[in-house]
Protein backbone atom coordinates (compact mmCIF):
# COMPACT_ATOMS: atom_id res chain seq x y z
CA UNK A 1 0.00 0.00 0.00
CA UNK A 2 2.66 2.43 1.03
CA UNK A 3 4.90 1.44 -1.85
CA UNK A 4 2.07 2.11 -4.31
CA UNK A 5 1.64 5.60 -2.93
CA UNK A 6 5.34 6.37 -3.29
CA UNK A 7 5.30 5.19 -6.89
CA UNK A 8 2.26 7.32 -7.65
CA UNK A 9 3.86 10.43 -6.19
CA UNK A 10 7.06 9.70 -8.10
CA UNK A 11 5.13 9.37 -11.36
CA UNK A 12 3.39 12.68 -10.69
CA UNK A 13 6.75 14.36 -10.12
CA UNK A 14 8.16 12.89 -13.34
CA UNK A 15 5.05 14.06 -15.17
CA UNK A 16 5.47 17.68 -14.12
CA UNK A 17 9.22 17.61 -14.69
CA UNK A 18 8.58 16.56 -18.30
CA UNK A 19 5.84 19.17 -18.82
CA UNK A 20 7.96 21.99 -17.40
CA UNK A 21 11.10 20.85 -19.20
CA UNK A 22 9.16 20.87 -22.48
CA UNK A 23 7.61 24.25 -21.74
CA UNK A 24 11.10 25.64 -21.07
CA UNK A 25 12.23 24.64 -24.57
CA UNK A 26 9.05 26.02 -26.09
CA UNK A 27 9.58 29.42 -24.48
CA UNK A 28 13.35 29.61 -24.86
CA UNK A 29 13.49 30.72 -28.54
CA UNK A 30 10.84 33.39 -27.93
CA UNK A 31 12.54 34.59 -24.77
CA UNK A 32 15.91 34.73 -26.47
CA UNK A 33 14.45 36.56 -29.48
CA UNK A 34 13.02 39.27 -27.24
CA UNK A 35 16.20 39.53 -25.22
CA UNK A 36 18.45 39.61 -28.30
CA UNK A 37 16.25 42.25 -29.94
CA UNK A 38 17.52 44.65 -27.24
CA UNK A 39 21.20 43.78 -27.57
CA UNK A 40 23.99 45.80 -29.11
CA UNK A 41 25.77 44.28 -32.14
CA UNK A 42 28.82 43.45 -29.99
CA UNK A 43 26.72 41.57 -27.46
CA UNK A 44 24.96 39.54 -30.14
CA UNK A 45 28.27 38.53 -31.73
CA UNK A 46 30.22 37.92 -28.52
CA UNK A 47 31.92 34.53 -28.19
CA UNK A 48 30.10 33.76 -24.95
CA UNK A 49 26.41 34.08 -25.86
CA UNK A 50 24.50 36.36 -23.53
CA UNK A 51 21.06 35.54 -22.15
CA UNK A 52 20.24 39.16 -21.35
CA UNK A 53 21.49 42.49 -22.71
CA UNK A 54 23.58 44.47 -20.26
CA UNK A 55 21.83 47.69 -21.17
CA UNK A 56 18.59 47.22 -23.17
CA UNK A 57 18.87 49.08 -26.49
CA UNK A 58 15.26 50.21 -26.93
CA UNK A 59 16.52 52.39 -29.73
CA UNK A 60 16.77 49.23 -31.87
CA UNK A 61 13.02 49.31 -32.33
CA UNK A 62 13.09 52.84 -33.72
CA UNK A 63 15.99 51.99 -36.00
CA UNK A 64 14.03 49.13 -37.59
CA UNK A 65 11.03 51.35 -38.30
CA UNK A 66 13.32 53.83 -40.00
CA UNK A 67 15.13 51.28 -42.15
CA UNK A 68 12.50 48.89 -43.48
CA UNK A 69 8.87 49.44 -44.56
CA UNK A 70 7.40 47.16 -41.93
CA UNK A 71 4.07 49.00 -41.93
CA UNK A 72 3.74 48.37 -45.67
CA UNK A 73 4.35 44.66 -45.08
CA UNK A 74 1.64 44.72 -42.42
CA UNK A 75 -0.77 46.50 -44.73
CA UNK A 76 -0.15 44.04 -47.59
CA UNK A 77 -0.53 41.01 -45.34
CA UNK A 78 -3.78 42.39 -43.92
CA UNK A 79 -5.23 43.12 -47.37
CA UNK A 80 -4.27 39.73 -48.77
CA UNK A 81 -5.22 37.59 -45.76
CA UNK A 82 -8.43 39.56 -45.22
CA UNK A 83 -9.61 39.32 -48.84
CA UNK A 84 -8.78 35.64 -49.14
CA UNK A 85 -10.63 34.94 -45.91
CA UNK A 86 -13.78 36.73 -47.10
CA UNK A 87 -13.73 34.94 -50.45
CA UNK A 88 -13.16 31.55 -48.85
CA UNK A 89 -16.04 32.09 -46.42
CA UNK A 90 -18.36 32.95 -49.29
CA UNK A 91 -17.38 30.18 -51.70
CA UNK A 92 -17.13 27.51 -48.99
CA UNK A 93 -20.51 28.24 -47.45
CA UNK A 94 -22.19 28.29 -50.87
CA UNK A 95 -20.62 25.03 -52.03
CA UNK A 96 -21.06 23.48 -48.59
CA UNK A 97 -24.77 24.33 -48.72
CA UNK A 98 -25.13 22.73 -52.15
CA UNK A 99 -23.34 19.54 -51.09
CA UNK A 100 -25.22 19.23 -47.80
CA UNK A 101 -28.76 20.29 -48.64
CA UNK A 102 -29.40 20.23 -52.38
CA UNK A 103 -29.83 17.16 -54.56
CA UNK A 104 -28.45 17.26 -58.06
CA UNK A 105 -26.80 15.07 -60.61
CA UNK A 106 -23.12 14.40 -59.91
CA UNK A 107 -23.19 15.60 -56.32
CA UNK A 108 -21.25 12.66 -54.93
CA UNK A 109 -18.60 12.67 -57.64
CA UNK A 110 -18.07 16.41 -57.35
CA UNK A 111 -17.72 16.16 -53.58
CA UNK A 112 -15.14 13.39 -53.90
CA UNK A 113 -13.33 15.60 -56.40
CA UNK A 114 -13.27 18.50 -53.93
CA UNK A 115 -11.87 16.22 -51.21
CA UNK A 116 -9.20 14.87 -53.54
CA UNK A 117 -7.97 18.37 -54.43
CA UNK A 118 -6.62 18.59 -50.89
CA UNK A 119 -4.12 15.87 -51.75
CA UNK A 120 -2.40 17.84 -54.48
CA UNK A 121 0.82 19.51 -53.38
CA UNK A 122 1.27 23.23 -53.97
CA UNK A 123 4.43 22.80 -56.01
CA UNK A 124 2.50 21.34 -58.96
CA UNK A 125 0.62 24.62 -59.32
CA UNK A 126 3.47 27.12 -59.05
CA UNK A 127 4.42 27.23 -62.73
CA UNK A 128 0.97 27.05 -64.38
CA UNK A 129 -0.68 29.52 -62.00
CA UNK A 130 2.23 31.95 -62.32
CA UNK A 131 1.81 31.68 -66.08
CA UNK A 132 -1.93 32.36 -65.72
CA UNK A 133 -1.24 35.44 -63.61
CA UNK A 134 1.11 36.69 -66.29
CA UNK A 135 -1.50 35.95 -68.95
CA UNK A 136 -4.24 37.80 -67.04
CA UNK A 137 -1.89 40.72 -66.42
CA UNK A 138 -2.35 40.28 -62.67
CA UNK A 139 1.32 40.18 -61.72
CA UNK A 140 2.22 43.32 -59.76
CA UNK A 141 -1.32 43.51 -58.36
CA UNK A 142 -2.95 42.14 -55.22
CA UNK A 143 -5.12 39.92 -57.44
CA UNK A 144 -2.23 37.53 -58.03
CA UNK A 145 -1.91 37.03 -54.26
CA UNK A 146 -5.63 36.70 -53.58
CA UNK A 147 -7.56 35.02 -56.38
CA UNK A 148 -5.57 31.72 -56.58
CA UNK A 149 -6.67 31.03 -52.97
CA UNK A 150 -10.33 32.05 -53.28
CA UNK A 151 -11.65 28.48 -52.94
CA UNK A 152 -10.53 25.96 -50.34
CA UNK A 153 -11.33 22.26 -50.42
CA UNK A 154 -10.96 22.06 -46.67
CA UNK A 155 -13.34 25.01 -46.27
CA UNK A 156 -16.01 23.36 -48.41
CA UNK A 157 -15.61 20.12 -46.46
CA UNK A 158 -15.89 21.94 -43.11
CA UNK A 159 -19.00 23.89 -44.15
CA UNK A 160 -20.70 20.79 -45.53
CA UNK A 161 -20.11 18.92 -42.29
CA UNK A 162 -21.65 21.73 -40.29
CA UNK A 163 -24.60 22.42 -42.59
CA UNK A 164 -25.49 18.69 -42.52
CA UNK A 165 -26.42 19.11 -38.84
CA UNK A 166 -29.14 21.67 -39.69
CA UNK A 167 -32.49 19.81 -39.80
CA UNK A 168 -34.10 19.47 -43.25
CA UNK A 169 -37.52 20.26 -41.79
CA UNK A 170 -36.41 23.81 -41.17
CA UNK A 171 -35.56 24.31 -44.84
CA UNK A 172 -38.73 22.53 -46.00
CA UNK A 173 -40.88 24.87 -43.92
CA UNK A 174 -39.26 27.83 -45.62
CA UNK A 175 -39.74 26.20 -49.03
CA UNK A 176 -43.45 25.66 -48.30
CA UNK A 177 -43.67 29.36 -47.56
CA UNK A 178 -42.33 29.94 -51.04
CA UNK A 179 -38.73 30.79 -50.24
CA UNK A 180 -36.23 30.26 -53.04
CA UNK A 181 -32.93 28.47 -52.34
CA UNK A 182 -30.99 31.72 -52.39
CA UNK A 183 -33.22 33.12 -49.66
CA UNK A 184 -32.80 29.94 -47.62
CA UNK A 185 -29.04 30.32 -47.91
CA UNK A 186 -28.96 33.95 -46.82
CA UNK A 187 -31.74 33.90 -44.20
CA UNK A 188 -31.44 30.45 -42.64
CA UNK A 189 -28.09 28.83 -43.41
CA UNK A 190 -25.71 31.77 -42.99
CA UNK A 191 -27.03 32.89 -39.56
CA UNK A 192 -26.97 29.30 -38.27
CA UNK A 193 -23.38 28.56 -39.32
CA UNK A 194 -21.79 31.64 -37.81
CA UNK A 195 -19.64 29.64 -35.36
CA UNK A 196 -18.31 27.46 -38.17
CA UNK A 197 -17.64 30.53 -40.29
CA UNK A 198 -15.65 32.06 -37.43
CA UNK A 199 -13.51 28.94 -37.21
CA UNK A 200 -12.90 28.81 -40.94
CA UNK A 201 -12.06 32.52 -40.91
CA UNK A 202 -9.38 32.06 -38.26
CA UNK A 203 -7.83 29.03 -39.96
CA UNK A 204 -7.76 30.72 -43.36
CA UNK A 205 -6.41 33.96 -41.98
CA UNK A 206 -3.56 32.27 -40.07
CA UNK A 207 -2.68 30.21 -43.12
CA UNK A 208 -2.58 33.23 -45.41
CA UNK A 209 -0.82 35.45 -42.90
CA UNK A 210 2.03 32.95 -42.64
CA UNK A 211 2.06 31.87 -46.28
CA UNK A 212 5.47 32.32 -47.85
CA UNK A 213 6.28 30.44 -51.05
CA UNK A 214 3.67 31.93 -53.38
CA UNK A 215 4.09 35.55 -52.21
CA UNK A 216 7.84 35.08 -52.56
CA UNK A 217 7.44 34.10 -56.20
CA UNK A 218 4.80 36.66 -57.14
CA UNK A 219 6.30 39.69 -55.38
CA UNK A 220 9.85 39.09 -56.58
CA UNK A 221 9.25 41.78 -59.20
CA UNK A 222 6.94 43.96 -57.07
CA UNK A 223 8.52 45.04 -53.81
CA UNK A 224 5.60 47.25 -52.81
CA UNK A 225 3.35 44.16 -52.62
CA UNK A 226 5.58 42.16 -50.30
CA UNK A 227 3.84 40.51 -47.37
CA UNK A 228 5.31 40.03 -43.89
CA UNK A 229 6.92 36.60 -44.39
CA UNK A 230 8.58 37.75 -47.61
CA UNK A 231 9.77 40.86 -45.82
CA UNK A 232 11.22 38.74 -43.02
CA UNK A 233 13.06 36.51 -45.44
CA UNK A 234 14.76 39.56 -46.94
CA UNK A 235 15.90 41.03 -43.64
CA UNK A 236 19.41 39.68 -44.04
CA UNK A 237 19.63 41.72 -47.24
CA UNK A 238 18.33 44.88 -45.58
CA UNK A 239 20.64 44.55 -42.57
CA UNK A 240 23.75 43.10 -44.13
CA UNK A 241 26.40 45.28 -42.49
CA UNK A 242 27.98 44.46 -39.14
CA UNK A 243 26.53 47.57 -37.49
CA UNK A 244 22.96 46.70 -38.48
CA UNK A 245 22.95 42.89 -38.28
CA UNK A 246 21.48 42.82 -34.80
CA UNK A 247 18.39 44.66 -36.05
CA UNK A 248 17.20 41.52 -37.86
CA UNK A 249 16.11 40.13 -34.52
CA UNK A 250 14.41 43.36 -33.51
CA UNK A 251 12.48 43.35 -36.77
CA UNK A 252 11.41 39.76 -36.09
CA UNK A 253 9.80 40.82 -32.81
CA UNK A 254 7.59 43.23 -34.74
CA UNK A 255 6.40 40.34 -36.80
CA UNK A 256 6.14 37.57 -34.23
CA UNK A 257 4.67 39.09 -31.09
CA UNK A 258 1.38 40.64 -32.33
CA UNK A 259 0.26 37.43 -34.04
CA UNK A 260 1.16 35.20 -31.14
CA UNK A 261 -0.78 37.40 -28.74
CA UNK A 262 -3.86 37.66 -30.95
CA UNK A 263 -4.00 34.06 -32.05
CA UNK A 264 -3.27 32.51 -28.69
CA UNK A 265 -6.45 34.16 -27.58
CA UNK A 266 -8.29 32.57 -30.50
CA UNK A 267 -6.97 29.03 -30.14
CA UNK A 268 -10.38 27.62 -29.18
CA UNK A 269 -11.61 28.34 -32.72
CA UNK A 270 -8.73 26.30 -34.01
CA UNK A 271 -9.86 23.34 -31.92
CA UNK A 272 -13.45 23.79 -33.01
CA UNK A 273 -12.49 23.43 -36.65
CA UNK A 274 -11.17 20.01 -35.84
CA UNK A 275 -14.21 19.08 -33.79
CA UNK A 276 -16.48 20.16 -36.63
CA UNK A 277 -14.74 17.88 -39.08
CA UNK A 278 -15.93 14.99 -36.98
CA UNK A 279 -13.29 14.15 -34.38
CA UNK A 280 -13.47 14.48 -30.64
CA UNK A 281 -15.06 17.27 -28.72
CA UNK A 282 -13.77 19.90 -26.38
CA UNK B 1 -16.59 9.71 -39.42
CA UNK B 2 -20.27 10.16 -38.74
CA UNK B 3 -20.94 13.23 -40.81
CA UNK B 4 -19.31 12.09 -44.01
CA UNK B 5 -21.37 9.03 -44.79
CA UNK B 6 -25.02 9.30 -45.72
CA UNK B 7 -26.77 8.73 -42.42
CA UNK B 8 -30.27 9.64 -43.52
CA UNK B 9 -32.77 6.88 -44.13
CA UNK B 10 -34.58 6.49 -47.47
CA UNK B 11 -37.78 8.06 -46.10
CA UNK B 12 -36.10 11.33 -45.24
CA UNK B 13 -34.08 11.37 -48.40
CA UNK B 14 -37.24 11.53 -50.48
CA UNK B 15 -38.04 14.90 -48.94
CA UNK B 16 -34.95 16.42 -50.51
CA UNK B 17 -36.25 17.36 -53.95
CA UNK B 18 -33.88 17.09 -56.86
CA UNK B 19 -32.91 20.62 -57.71
CA UNK B 20 -30.11 20.55 -60.24
CA UNK B 21 -30.36 24.22 -61.21
CA UNK B 22 -29.95 25.53 -57.68
CA UNK B 23 -27.25 22.98 -56.90
CA UNK B 24 -25.04 24.07 -59.76
CA UNK B 25 -25.81 27.74 -59.15
CA UNK B 26 -24.37 27.49 -55.64
CA UNK B 27 -21.43 25.44 -56.88
CA UNK B 28 -20.72 27.77 -59.80
CA UNK B 29 -17.98 29.87 -58.15
CA UNK B 30 -16.17 26.80 -56.84
CA UNK B 31 -16.47 24.90 -60.13
CA UNK B 32 -15.27 27.89 -62.14
CA UNK B 33 -12.33 28.24 -59.76
CA UNK B 34 -11.41 24.56 -59.93
CA UNK B 35 -11.46 24.50 -63.70
CA UNK B 36 -9.16 27.53 -63.98
CA UNK B 37 -6.89 27.00 -60.97
CA UNK B 38 -6.91 23.24 -60.60
CA UNK B 39 -7.79 21.17 -63.67
CA UNK B 40 -6.18 23.47 -66.22
CA UNK B 41 -2.92 23.83 -64.22
CA UNK B 42 -2.56 20.08 -63.67
CA UNK B 43 -2.91 19.40 -67.40
CA UNK B 44 -0.78 22.40 -68.35
CA UNK B 45 1.88 21.32 -65.88
CA UNK B 46 2.02 17.85 -67.36
CA UNK B 47 2.39 19.23 -70.89
CA UNK B 48 5.14 21.57 -69.72
CA UNK B 49 7.00 18.63 -68.20
CA UNK B 50 7.49 17.24 -71.71
CA UNK B 51 8.91 20.49 -73.13
CA UNK B 52 11.98 22.63 -72.89
CA UNK B 53 10.46 25.97 -71.95
CA UNK B 54 11.61 29.09 -70.11
CA UNK B 55 8.24 30.91 -69.92
CA UNK B 56 9.68 33.83 -71.89
CA UNK B 57 8.31 32.55 -75.22
CA UNK B 58 4.80 31.16 -75.87
CA UNK B 59 4.49 27.50 -74.92
CA UNK B 60 3.63 26.56 -78.49
CA UNK B 61 7.13 27.59 -79.58
CA UNK B 62 8.79 25.40 -76.93
CA UNK B 63 10.69 22.31 -78.10
CA UNK B 64 9.13 18.95 -77.40
CA UNK B 65 11.44 16.66 -75.46
CA UNK B 66 9.08 13.84 -74.52
CA UNK B 67 9.85 12.17 -71.23
CA UNK B 68 13.55 12.94 -71.32
CA UNK B 69 13.32 15.28 -68.30
CA UNK B 70 11.83 12.46 -66.26
CA UNK B 71 14.58 10.02 -67.18
CA UNK B 72 17.16 12.75 -66.59
CA UNK B 73 15.83 13.42 -63.08
CA UNK B 74 15.70 9.76 -62.14
CA UNK B 75 19.43 9.52 -62.89
CA UNK B 76 20.36 12.94 -61.48
CA UNK B 77 22.23 12.62 -58.18
CA UNK B 78 21.12 16.06 -57.10
CA UNK B 79 17.42 15.39 -57.63
CA UNK B 80 17.66 12.01 -55.94
CA UNK B 81 19.29 13.75 -52.98
CA UNK B 82 16.49 16.30 -52.89
CA UNK B 83 14.02 13.45 -53.04
CA UNK B 84 15.75 11.62 -50.19
CA UNK B 85 15.80 14.79 -48.04
CA UNK B 86 12.08 15.28 -48.51
CA UNK B 87 11.39 11.64 -47.67
CA UNK B 88 13.53 11.70 -44.52
CA UNK B 89 12.05 15.02 -43.46
CA UNK B 90 8.45 13.86 -43.92
CA UNK B 91 8.87 10.48 -42.22
CA UNK B 92 10.83 11.85 -39.27
CA UNK B 93 8.79 15.00 -38.72
CA UNK B 94 5.36 13.42 -38.96
CA UNK B 95 6.09 10.37 -36.82
CA UNK B 96 8.14 12.15 -34.14
CA UNK B 97 5.73 15.09 -33.89
CA UNK B 98 2.80 12.74 -33.31
CA UNK B 99 4.64 10.64 -30.73
CA UNK B 100 5.88 13.65 -28.76
CA UNK B 101 2.51 15.42 -29.01
CA UNK B 102 0.67 12.28 -27.91
CA UNK B 103 2.83 11.82 -24.82
CA UNK B 104 2.62 15.50 -23.90
CA UNK B 105 -1.13 15.71 -24.51
CA UNK B 106 -1.74 12.76 -22.22
CA UNK B 107 0.56 14.21 -19.55
CA UNK B 108 -1.02 17.66 -19.75
CA UNK B 109 -4.62 16.41 -19.93
CA UNK B 110 -6.11 16.99 -16.44
CA UNK B 111 -2.80 18.38 -15.19
CA UNK B 112 -2.73 21.52 -13.10
CA UNK B 113 -2.53 24.69 -15.23
CA UNK B 114 -3.33 22.65 -18.37
CA UNK B 115 -4.66 25.76 -20.14
CA UNK B 116 -1.37 27.56 -19.55
CA UNK B 117 0.70 24.62 -20.82
CA UNK B 118 -1.39 24.34 -23.97
CA UNK B 119 -0.96 28.08 -24.58
CA UNK B 120 2.79 27.75 -24.32
CA UNK B 121 3.05 24.73 -26.60
CA UNK B 122 0.68 26.32 -29.12
CA UNK B 123 2.60 29.58 -29.61
CA UNK B 124 4.84 28.40 -32.50
CA UNK B 125 1.81 27.19 -34.47
CA UNK B 126 0.72 30.77 -35.11
CA UNK B 127 4.23 32.10 -35.66
CA UNK B 128 5.32 32.42 -39.30
CA UNK B 129 7.68 29.56 -40.18
CA UNK B 130 10.01 32.03 -41.82
CA UNK B 131 10.41 33.80 -38.48
CA UNK B 132 10.89 30.49 -36.65
CA UNK B 133 13.56 29.48 -39.12
CA UNK B 134 15.42 32.77 -38.69
CA UNK B 135 15.33 32.63 -34.88
CA UNK B 136 16.53 29.03 -34.79
CA UNK B 137 19.23 29.92 -37.29
CA UNK B 138 20.69 32.20 -34.62
CA UNK B 139 20.27 29.64 -31.83
CA UNK B 140 22.11 27.09 -34.00
CA UNK B 141 25.13 29.33 -34.69
CA UNK B 142 28.29 27.22 -34.23
CA UNK B 143 30.47 29.64 -32.24
CA UNK B 144 28.18 32.09 -30.52
CA UNK B 145 24.83 30.29 -30.63
CA UNK B 146 22.88 29.51 -27.51
CA UNK B 147 22.62 25.75 -28.06
CA UNK B 148 26.33 25.16 -28.38
CA UNK B 149 26.99 27.30 -25.32
CA UNK B 150 24.57 25.09 -23.35
CA UNK B 151 26.33 21.99 -24.68
CA UNK B 152 29.65 23.49 -23.60
CA UNK B 153 28.35 23.62 -20.02
CA UNK B 154 28.16 19.83 -20.16
CA UNK B 155 31.56 19.56 -21.78
CA UNK B 156 30.19 18.58 -25.19
CA UNK B 157 32.04 19.76 -28.28
CA UNK B 158 30.21 22.31 -30.46
CA UNK B 159 27.92 20.84 -33.12
CA UNK B 160 27.83 22.41 -36.57
CA UNK B 161 24.04 22.35 -36.60
CA UNK B 162 23.38 23.92 -39.98
CA UNK B 163 26.73 23.60 -41.75
CA UNK B 164 27.55 19.91 -41.26
CA UNK B 165 25.84 18.10 -44.17
CA UNK B 166 25.12 15.06 -41.99
CA UNK B 167 23.46 17.12 -39.28
CA UNK B 168 21.74 20.03 -41.05
CA UNK B 169 18.60 18.20 -42.14
CA UNK B 170 18.10 16.81 -38.65
CA UNK B 171 18.51 20.26 -37.12
CA UNK B 172 15.69 21.46 -39.35
CA UNK B 173 13.60 18.43 -38.39
CA UNK B 174 14.07 19.31 -34.70
CA UNK B 175 12.82 22.82 -35.40
CA UNK B 176 9.86 21.49 -37.37
CA UNK B 177 8.89 19.19 -34.50
CA UNK B 178 9.22 22.06 -32.04
CA UNK B 179 6.94 24.13 -34.25
CA UNK B 180 4.38 21.40 -34.86
CA UNK B 181 3.85 19.83 -31.43
CA UNK B 182 1.27 22.39 -30.29
CA UNK B 183 -1.13 21.91 -33.20
CA UNK B 184 -1.09 18.11 -32.96
CA UNK B 185 -1.42 18.33 -29.20
CA UNK B 186 -4.63 20.34 -29.40
CA UNK B 187 -6.16 17.88 -31.81
CA UNK B 188 -5.13 14.90 -29.68
CA UNK B 189 -6.52 16.62 -26.58
CA UNK B 190 -9.86 17.02 -28.34
CA UNK B 191 -9.79 13.28 -29.04
CA UNK B 192 -8.84 12.47 -25.45
CA UNK B 193 -11.86 14.32 -24.10
CA UNK B 194 -14.00 12.00 -26.18
CA UNK B 195 -12.85 8.83 -24.43
CA UNK B 196 -15.34 7.96 -21.66
CA UNK B 197 -13.81 8.13 -18.19
CA UNK B 198 -15.58 4.82 -17.35
CA UNK B 199 -13.00 2.89 -19.38
CA UNK B 200 -10.19 4.18 -17.20
CA UNK B 201 -12.16 3.57 -14.02
CA UNK B 202 -12.84 -0.02 -15.06
CA UNK B 203 -9.18 -0.51 -15.94
CA UNK B 204 -8.12 0.81 -12.55
CA UNK B 205 -10.41 -1.65 -10.77
CA UNK B 206 -8.78 -4.43 -12.78
CA UNK B 207 -5.44 -3.16 -11.52
CA UNK B 208 -4.07 -1.69 -14.79
CA UNK B 209 -1.33 0.92 -14.22
CA UNK B 210 -0.96 4.17 -16.19
CA UNK B 211 1.22 2.58 -18.87
CA UNK B 212 -1.21 -0.25 -19.59
CA UNK B 213 -4.06 2.25 -19.66
CA UNK B 214 -2.12 4.31 -22.19
CA UNK B 215 -1.40 1.42 -24.55
CA UNK B 216 -4.65 -0.49 -24.15
CA UNK B 217 -7.22 2.32 -23.90
CA UNK B 218 -5.83 5.68 -24.99
CA UNK B 219 -3.90 4.67 -28.11
CA UNK B 220 -6.52 2.33 -29.65
CA UNK B 221 -9.39 4.74 -29.01
CA UNK B 222 -7.39 7.64 -30.41
CA UNK B 223 -6.54 5.85 -33.64
CA UNK B 224 -8.98 7.83 -35.86
CA UNK B 225 -7.39 11.03 -34.54
CA UNK B 226 -3.90 9.65 -35.12
CA UNK B 227 -4.87 8.64 -38.66
CA UNK B 228 -6.12 12.17 -39.32
CA UNK B 229 -2.85 13.62 -38.02
CA UNK B 230 -0.77 11.17 -40.04
CA UNK B 231 -2.62 11.78 -43.31
CA UNK B 232 -2.73 15.56 -43.05
CA UNK B 233 0.76 15.69 -41.57
CA UNK B 234 2.29 13.89 -44.52
CA UNK B 235 0.45 16.00 -47.07
CA UNK B 236 1.92 19.10 -45.41
CA UNK B 237 5.39 17.64 -44.88
CA UNK B 238 5.95 16.59 -48.51
CA UNK B 239 5.59 20.22 -49.59
CA UNK B 240 7.79 21.73 -46.90
CA UNK B 241 9.58 24.86 -48.07
CA UNK B 242 9.75 27.64 -45.48
CA UNK B 243 12.01 26.07 -42.84
CA UNK B 244 14.64 24.46 -45.12
CA UNK B 245 14.70 27.56 -47.31
CA UNK B 246 15.28 29.99 -44.43
CA UNK B 247 17.60 27.76 -42.38
CA UNK B 248 19.47 25.84 -45.04
CA UNK B 249 20.78 28.54 -47.32
CA UNK B 250 24.27 28.11 -45.90
CA UNK B 251 24.11 24.33 -45.72
CA UNK B 252 26.74 22.68 -47.93
CA UNK B 253 26.04 20.84 -51.17
CA UNK B 254 22.28 21.22 -50.95
CA UNK B 255 22.12 18.74 -48.11
CA UNK B 256 18.76 20.14 -46.99
CA UNK B 257 17.09 21.05 -50.27
CA UNK B 258 13.50 19.75 -50.52
CA UNK B 259 11.32 19.18 -53.56
CA UNK B 260 9.37 22.45 -53.16
CA UNK B 261 12.64 24.34 -52.98
CA UNK B 262 13.99 22.43 -55.98
CA UNK B 263 10.90 23.28 -58.03
CA UNK B 264 11.11 26.93 -56.95
CA UNK B 265 14.77 27.20 -57.85
CA UNK B 266 14.62 25.22 -61.09
CA UNK B 267 11.56 27.10 -62.33
CA UNK B 268 12.02 30.64 -61.09
CA UNK B 269 15.81 30.96 -60.82
CA UNK B 270 17.05 28.71 -63.65
CA UNK B 271 13.91 29.08 -65.79
CA UNK B 272 13.77 25.35 -66.59
CA UNK B 273 9.99 24.96 -66.45
CA UNK B 274 9.98 21.48 -67.99
CA UNK B 275 12.46 19.97 -65.57
CA UNK B 276 10.74 21.61 -62.58
CA UNK B 277 7.33 20.30 -63.65
CA UNK B 278 8.70 16.81 -64.17
CA UNK B 279 10.21 16.85 -60.68
CA UNK B 280 6.92 18.05 -59.21
CA UNK B 281 5.01 15.28 -60.96
CA UNK B 282 7.44 12.60 -59.84
CA UNK B 283 7.01 13.53 -56.19
CA UNK B 284 3.28 13.85 -56.61
CA UNK B 285 3.07 10.24 -57.79
CA UNK B 286 4.98 9.17 -54.70
CA UNK B 287 2.73 11.22 -52.41
CA UNK B 288 -0.37 9.81 -54.03
CA UNK B 289 0.77 6.23 -53.66
CA UNK B 290 1.95 6.86 -50.13
CA UNK B 291 -1.37 8.39 -49.00
CA UNK B 292 -3.31 5.46 -50.42
CA UNK B 293 -0.89 3.11 -48.67
CA UNK B 294 -1.40 4.84 -45.30
CA UNK B 295 -5.17 4.73 -45.66
CA UNK B 296 -5.00 1.04 -46.63
CA UNK B 297 -2.72 0.31 -43.69
CA UNK B 298 -5.07 1.91 -41.22
CA UNK B 299 -8.14 0.34 -42.76
CA UNK B 300 -6.54 -3.08 -42.44
CA UNK B 301 -6.21 -2.26 -38.75
CA UNK B 302 -9.93 -1.58 -38.68
CA UNK B 303 -9.76 2.21 -38.61
CA UNK B 304 -12.01 4.14 -40.95
CA UNK B 305 -11.53 7.61 -39.63
CA UNK B 306 -10.63 9.70 -42.62
CA UNK B 307 -11.88 9.02 -46.09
Amino acid sequence: MNRKKVIRILLEIIRYVIIIFGAFWMILPFFWLFSASLMSPQELMSDVPKWLPEKPQWNNYLQVLKRIPILTYYKNSLIVAGSVTLLVLLTSSMAGFAFAKLRFLGRKILFSFVLSTMMFPVFIFLIPVYYLMKLFGWLNTYLSLIVPFAVSGYGIFLMRQFILTIPDELLDCARLDGAKEFKIYTWIILPLIKPALATLAILTFIGQWNSFLWPLIVTSTAQRLMTLPVGISRLSLAFSTVETQHLILTALVYQVIPMVVVFLYLQRYYIRGFVLSGFGNL
Amino acid sequence: MAGLSETKGPVRRKKLKTNTGAGYAFLAPALLFYSIFFIYPVIFSFIVSTKRWNMLVPLSRARNVGFSEYSYLLRDQMFLGVFRNTLVYALATVSLTIVVALVLAVLINNAKLSVLWRFIYFAPVVTPQVAIGTIWGYLYRPNNGLFNSILRLFGIKPIYWLTDPNVALWSIIITAIWAGIGGSMLIITAGLKNIPQDYYDAAKIDGAGPFRQFFHITVPLLSPTLLFLTATGFIGAWQVFDLPFTMGRNAPARSVMTVSWYVYETAFQSLRMGRASAGAFLLFCVIFGFTLFILWLFRRGGIKGYE
